[in-house]
């Protein structure tokens, strides 16, 4: 019966869309007739309503599949990791220059600071010689795997606005996440989950809130779901108590044939979306929980990983990034609260929160580098790992004093480092320079909408012709500046 | 019907030439299902359903609005309108358009095709010369070509865009079929289906139609009482009774309350940054109260506006304002609070004309509008309106407004505000008086130091003042040594004045102002010796500080001073609490401790500038007893004020003229970037000017300009949000857009004849509306889609059968807890918190607390429109099912279908609660048989009455249920103590599943 309703559903759609999403035949030649290009201007891209993530296919062969997008919440110090200033050591406690500070705004620093130089040391790895300090061991390691971009730069130097910024493309609310363009553009592989899944780590949410996944003025199917370490993995996925997955296909069958009788009455297309969306509920409520079950991984992968089933970790989330990678989800984002090292408590400094939080992730992050190459999906797994911005090289210095009371950098939106690794970027390339001081950026800029830009070229698109109607405009994830592809990072 | 024709039609709907989206250009088709009407299909061929809206050559005359400009804004705008004009060529303005072009040939020549470069451009074979160029896009179509040429012939009239021309009432067609129309509606409706050669649809059952009219005038289903009372009443008004019972009811302002919190951005939080929670309850009330009175929707929109300009406005006009307090702030540490001051404002430009307008005015904060007659001046003329208001993104979110808690109690309250403010005023008032009176000597010879900066005194213009060098710290203290004046022997009060480093800049972009913990006067002898000076009050330069003044005699950070941005001079007058008499030889020593805290912990609040006066006027030492009069009355009225227990809400007040910001335009929208000063604020000129009265504040003749019969759009764009939540597609079917970008509305006549009688015959009732919508046949139609109407006009836009909406997200949950009959109502009050799954509630700001009561308790089951609205963390029952953020304005809802929708109603634990209340009711509330309890389930979550295979089915699933929860009892736990009660929960949730109980 599901299938004849199905394809009931199906003759509705064909007919009604059988021309609007062709690209051959009579709508082509209609298209053609009006002279419309099929190269030119915004793409078409309709979804069947009763299977909206269905995978669509983008306008050129993608380099990438799938995003696992690591986000250092709070704006990690690219001068303790990967940017490696000599200068700055030679400039450590003395005064600011006056030339950095004028014109310039900071969120705490006040009078005239103090430089800062690296806290760690730093050596050359791999093949490539990349710069990494001594606090990421294991990521060295895949030196030759990543490529950097050390001349990243955003519009915004407050975390909420930065951070909207980085995965909006808009620094106020209400606009949608990368993972929302994408699962609305490509669909996604697995029908049994969403295509666009969030991990948080660290103890809290990230600054913004779910707009940092949600789907704004594109349908609400394609927002990020939000998985989560205690309770159900997904929201609602478990039956109230007493109420058995037997009990429920019971259920579930009366429901689906009463309905059914509501579309025979009512003839509503929407009813026999309804029932199909029950039965994809239905199937996500196995596939959700199986997926996101680590305790049967094996001992040598936990050990890789460091992970703890039942743990609300970085480590944890590392390992069902690649879990939910496997399973075909399409974006996969990660969150990970703890790097704004201003040094205004013990926590957030850089002596102390932060060589725990490069402890946290120094091992995961690796263990998914090798757990993606050793299953052969790396090369189309678009790994990237960075915060919403960079960190000054000058000490913080709250009230104006010499420095706060612990160590610690206050808010870079001039320069800031972020790598990829996988899906169509060069490994083992460093990009762009910054100045002596790591301050700005000396060549090869590279703002956050060329990233956006950078990344849907990976999965086939052209940024300028991804374009949702509202508003009055053609809304894009890079907005309406101008927005490159950085093409010397693309393998 | 031809399997040829009907491809193309529906070709031409997704892509009707003349709104072809541009290459990189704001064209809007607004969103979700947008299919267009615009095709050149031939009138009368029964399969296009575009054909009364085709334009062009199907014309005698040329109609400019309605047949060129949609083929100029299609092909030529993106390069030659309001953004960019290539070639200087644009064709926004006639009086361009008609110009020349950086060719220095004419465009367009009135009455001379060949004469026009524009014709010459078209019609071109040169690929370097057409236009459109063919990297931009096609040529035009032939048809396009002989419109623009006939309209060239005939002059190159101009003319307006439909919806920017006052509407006209027009008579309702004559119609062939005069048995189904009620009233006028259904006329309009009817001659367009007839003309198409459709029927419309017979009458919905009385059910159904009873469900619908309940769900969609009070977001309610009706009662199996009230079922029972409609379908017994035979009566030819029985169903123009349950209308105005519907309307009459209390739940009426609850449910149009939450269509319009989308608009207003209703949220119990601030957004952004740490989106901690902000009292402004009491507009949800206001809004509630004033939709339930039928508050006639031009004093709703002048309240809501300009409610506190209002000659001896209520506490309830001045409530009404926190509608553009809504706007979201930036607390986050080492935020700008101009920077979201200004975004305030914007958000402001922009709610107003969307929610009012239906114009995308946001467009134009950055450029000229890319296709309608509106100036980027004009946008910062507008904007002047709402750039004088006090509010300014500081933690405190004043002003704020004290509103009892008792509505009975507003009216006294507002009798004591009043009061308060007019006391202010006059102490203010004599004080000022004396103050201009006062002989001010400046300092001679001054020097001063600080502890966290370096200080110079310099003279300016002739009068010292220090000056910080450098950057400055949080808690400085200024030390300033004056010598005694010649001719002052003694001292009875002294200015300190603080003023912007750059004054001119800071009167559009302020610079940061000083707070001043605490200011303090020695005496230092000609020894060194210092002696402290009693200082009696501290004398503001206007007459409602945020804070007391006075704090900064004790030391305080929240005394005297500019919070958080200076944009002029500003003073404080420090009296002493005697005359001071200075010897020869003798300094006065001013010391100025500024706040040991930062704005938002990062900017510290110090006067880098400043001047000290001295007097000796007695005045100010004098005692005064119509001061002292006013001052015992102030502190007594603000006592029993305090003594109303009360909430706050944030409201619009403007700042008094002498603190008045500069608005400037922003250059290419950047804030930081000032261009021209705007002199006045004004509304665009495409639209019917604003008549400026004498003596009315400017920002209320704005407001009643927009409640104005003569307002072409205000009208038309509120009929059409109430049909668009009545019949599920608007008129005009992107409500977010009335202007030539947007679609045309499908029945012109309608929409402007319910507009025109709508400020007309209704006095802007929104009940009356209502009532006339709802009660047309056109409303009553079942709701059934033939295939041939579902092929035929997928989104009813003809509206040939009745609506078939899903229920909202508000709907979705207080239907489940009406038919679980757990619903508590209350009239008013604070948000409430219902159960939320475990995990969700994860604030930033750990004080925001989600507490829920316990089963059982009222609070728990209140409507939907009283729970907490949390911007970043979303209810999740509410925003899986489609209901915005409510960051900013949201105009429409784009409902979805999806699974997640189904695990909610299946598993979320409140959902269940109500699956469980159902079952309940079926197992305890009805008498007779197992078919008797179902059937009254069914009814319940469907307000039908049951079929027998239905039924059987339902049965079929229950006996089965119930046999194995008794084969198997310890799956029973958690559910119901018997398999009975277990199989009737399982049942229960199935009813509120169905797909009849998801749709109104």
């Amino acid at each position: 019966m599901l299938q004849h309703l199905q394809n009931e559903k199906l003759h509705h759609i064909t007919r009604r869309r059988f021309l609007r999403d062709c690209p051959t035949g009579l709508g082509a030649m209609w298209l053609a007739s009006q002279g419309l290009a099929a190269g030119a201007g915004k793409l078409k891209i309709s979804h069947d309503p009763s299977a909206p993530l269905a995978p669509l296919l983008p306008s050129f062969a993608p380099k990438a599949k799938r995003v696992i997008f690591l986000h250092m919440d709070g704006a990690p110090s690219q001068l303790e990791l990967f940017d490696y200033k000599p200068q700055l050591v030679k400039y450590n406690g003395k005064e600011c220059p006056p030339e950095y500070l004028e014109g310039q705004r900071f969120a705490f620093i006040q009078g005239v600071p103090k430089m800062l130089g690296p806290q760690f040391s730093f050596k050359q790895h791999g093949q490539s010689g990349a710069w990494i300090s001594d606090r990421l061991p294991e990521l060295a390691k895949h030196a030759d795997k990543l490529c950097f971009i050390k001349t990243m730069q955003t519009d915004q130097f407050n975390h909420g606005p930065a951070q909207l910024l980085l995965h909006t493309g808009h620094q106020n609310l209400g606009y949608p996440a990368m993972g929302s363009w994408l699962s609305w553009g490509l669909g996604t592989d697995n029908q049994n989950l969403p295509g666009f899944m969030v991990l948080i780590s660290g103890g809290r949410f990230p600054r913004a809130g779910a707009s940092l996944w949600g789907s704004g003025f594109l349908p609400s199917v394609y927002q990020g779901v939000q998985c989560r370490s205690a309770g159900d993995p997904v929201l609602n996925t478990t039956n109230p108590a007493g109420i058995s997955r037997e009990i429920r296909r019971a259920a579930l069958d009366s429901l689906a044939k009463l309905n059914s009788k509501a579309h025979q009455d009512f003839g509503d297309p929407e009813t026999i979306t309804r029932i199909a969306q029950y039965e994809m509920a239905y199937r996500m409520q196995v596939s959700v929980p199986e997926v996101m079950s680590i305790k049967d991984e094996p001992p040598e992968i936990h050990a890789m990983y460091g992970t703890q089933p039942g743990k609300d970790s970085f480590a944890n989330n590392c390992l069902l990034a690649r879990r939910l990678a496997e399973a075909g989800t399409r974006f996969i984002q990660l969150f990970d609260w703890g790097w704004d090292s201003h040094g205004s408590s013990a926590a957030e400094s850089l002596g102390d929160g932060f060589v725990k939080k490069c402890r946290d992730i120094d091992k995961p992050i690796s263990a998914l580098l090798t757990d993606l190459e050793q299953r052969g999906m790396l090369e189309d797994t678009l790994v990237v790992w960075g915060g919403e911005f960079g960190r000054t090289p000058m000490q913080e210095n709250r009230g104006g004093g010499d420095g706060n009371r612990f160590t610690g950098r206050d808010h870079n939106p001039n320069a800031f480092t972020i790598w990829m690794a996988g899906g169509g970027v060069k490994p083992g390339l460093t990009y762009g320079e910054t100045d002596e001081m790591g301050y700005h950026v000396a060549s090869d800029p590279v703002h956050l909408r060329d990233l956006h830009s950078t990344m849907l070229h990976l999965f086939g698109f052209e940024s300028q012709r991804l374009a949702y109607s509202f508003q009055g405009l053609d809304q894009k994830l890079t907005g309406v500046k101008p927005a490159k592809v950085v093409k010397g990072i693309l393998a | 019907m031809s399997w040829y024709s009907d491809v193309c039609s529906s070709a031409f709907r997704r892509t009707g030439r003349s709104t072809s989206a541009r290459s990189s250009l704001c064209v809007s088709r607004g969103r979700g299902r947008a299919f267009r009407c615009f095709g050149p299909a031939k009138a009368g061929t029964p399969w296009a359903l575009g054909l009364l809206l085709i334009s062009a050559s199907a014309h005698a005359k040329i109609d400019f609005a309605r047949d060129v400009r949609p083929i100029l804004n299609a092909n030529c705008t993106a390069c030659h309108g309001g953004v960019k004009e290539a070639g200087e060529v644009s064709f926004i303005y006639r009086e361009q358009a008609l110009g020349r072009g950086e060719s220095g040939k004419r465009i367009i020549v009135p009455g001379d095709p060949a004469a026009s470069e524009m014709m010459v451009r078209i019609l071109s074979t040169d690929p370097d010369e057409v236009m459109p160029k063919p990297e931009h896009g096609p040529a035009l179509a032939a048809e396009e070509v002989a419109t623009i040429r006939q309209w060239i012939e005939e002059g190159a009239e101009w003319g307006e865009h439909w919806s920017f021309v006052a509407p006209k009432e027009s008579a309702a067609p004559v119609v062939k079929d005069t048995q189904w129309p009620r009233n006028d509606i259904d006329r309009f409706l009817l001659a367009r289906m007839e003309s198409e050669g459709i029927k419309p649809s017979k009458e919905a059952d009385k059910a159904a139609l009873l469900r619908r009219v309940s769900l969609d005038l009070t977001g309610l289903p009706p009662s199996v009482e009230e079922l029972d009372a409609f379908l017994a009443d035979a009566a030819p008004d029985a169903y123009d009774k349950q209308v105005n019972r519907l309307l009459d009811s209390p739940r009426f302002g609850e449910r149009w309350a939450s269509v319009w919190m989308d608009l207003a951005r209703y949220a119990d939080s601030e957004g952004l940054g740490i989106d901690k929670r902000r009292d402004v309850w009491k507009y949800r009330d206001w809004l509630v109260s004033s939709f339930n009175k039928d508050l006639p929707y031009d004093r709703f929109t002048v309240e809501q506006l300009a409610g506190d300009l209002i000659p001896n406005a209520t506490l309830d006009q001045r409530i009404a304002t926190t509608f553009h307090r809504l706007t979201q702030a930036n607390n986050e540490g080492g935020t700008d609070d101009e920077e979201f001051r200004v975004a305030a404002v914007m958000d402001r430009v922009a709610t107003t004309w969307e929610v009012w307008q239906g114009v995308t005015m946001s467009c134009v904060q950055c450029h000229s509008h890319p296709y309608d007659p509106i100036r980027h001046e004009e946008y910062f003329s507008f904007m002047a309106y709402f750039n004088q208001a006090v509010d300014n993104d500081v933690p405190e979110n004043h002003p704020l407004l004290r509103v009892p808690l008792d509505p009975a109690k507003y009216a006294e309250a507002g009798t004591l505000q009043s009061r308060i403010t007019s006391l202010e005023e006059g102490v203010f008032q004599r004080r000022t008086s004396l103050a201009s009176r006062t002989a001010w000597l400046p300092t001679a010879g001054m020097s001063g130091s600080s502890t966290k900066s370096k200080m110079e005194v310099v003279k300016h213009d002739g009068v010292e003042e220090f000056r910080t060098i450098g950057n400055v710290a949080a808690g400085a203290v200024h030390t300033l040594d004056i010598p005694k004046p010649a001719g002052l022997a003694s001292l009875s009060a002294f200015r300190v004045e603080v003023r912007p480093v750059d004054e001119e800049k800071a009167s559009h972009t302020p610079e940061w102002g000083a707070m001043l913990n605490k200011i303090r006067l020695q005496l230092v002898a000609a020894d060194g010796s210092a002696t402290e000076v009693p200082l009696a009050e501290i004398v503001a330069d206007e007459a409602h500080p945020i804070f007391d003044p006075n704090q900064s005699l004790k030391g305080s950070n929240r005394g005297w001073g500019q919070y958080t941005k200076i944009f002029k001079p500003r003073h404080a007058i420090v009296l002493l609490k005697e005359a001071l008499a200075i010897p020869d030889g003798a300094k006065l020593r001013v010391i100025l401790a500024h706040a040991t805290d930062s704005a938002g912990g990062a900017y510290p609040l110090i006067a880098k500038r400043g001047r000290i006066a001295l007097t000796g006027e007695p005045g100010w030492i004098t005692p005064d007893l119509e001061i002292d009069r006013m001052k015992a009355e102030l502190a007594a009225t603000r006592k029993s004020l305090a003594a109303i227990p009360s909430t706050t809400t944030p409201v619009i007040r403007d700042l008094p003229p002498e603190h008045a910001r500069d608005t400037r335009l922003f250059v290419r929208g950047n804030w930081l970037d000032k261009g021209e000063l705007i002199k006045a604020s004004g509304t665009p000129e495409v639209f019917p000017p604003l008549v400026e009265e004498e003596g009315k504040p400017a920002r209320l003749a704005m407001a009643e300009w927009i409640g104005s019969p003569r307002n072409p759009l205000t009208a038309r764009v509120a009929v059409n949000r109430f049909w668009l939540e009545l019949f599920g597609v608007g008129i005009v079917p992107t409500p977010e857009d009335f202007g030539s970008a947007g679609e045309k509305p499908t029945h012109p006549e309608l929409i402007d004849t319910l507009a025109v009688r709508f400020q007309g015959e209704m006095k802007w009732s929104m009940k009356s509306l209502l009532r006339e919508l709802v009660t047309s046949a056109a409303y009553r139609q079942d709701g059934t889609i033939s295939p041939a109407l579902a092929a035929r006009d997928a989104d009813n836009r003809l509206v040939a059968r009745g609506p078939r909406q899903r229920l909202t997200a508000e709907m979705t949950r207080d239907h489940a807890l009406a038919a679980g009959g757990l619903i508590a109502h209350r009239d008013g009050g604070p948000p409430v918190h219902p159960p939320l799954p475990e995990g969700v509630w994860r604030p930033f700001d750990g004080g925001d607390k989600w507490t829920t009561p316990p089963p059982g308790q009222a609070d728990r089951y209140r409507r939907s429109v009283h729970v907490y609205w949390k911007r970043s963390i979303p209810y999740p029952a509410l925003a899986t099912f489609d209901a915005p953020t409510r960051e900013l304005c949201s105009k429409r809802r784009i409902l979805s279908n999806t699974p997640l929708q189904a695990l909610v109603v299946l598993n979320d634990p409140a959902f269940h609660e109500c699956a469980q209340g159902l079952a309940r009711r079926m197992k305890f509330g009805a008498a007779g048989d197992l078919d008797a309890r179902l059937s009254l389930g069914y009814r319940l979550a469907t307000s039908r009455v049951v079929t027998p295979d239905r039924l059987a089915e339902l049965r079929g699933l229950f006996l089965k249920l119930e046999k194995d929860y008794a084969a198997d009892p310890a799956l029973m736990k958690g559910i119901a103590g018997t398999p009975d009660g277990a199989a009737f929960t399982v049942v229960g949730s199935v009813l509120l599943n169905l797909d009849e109980a998801l749709i109104r």
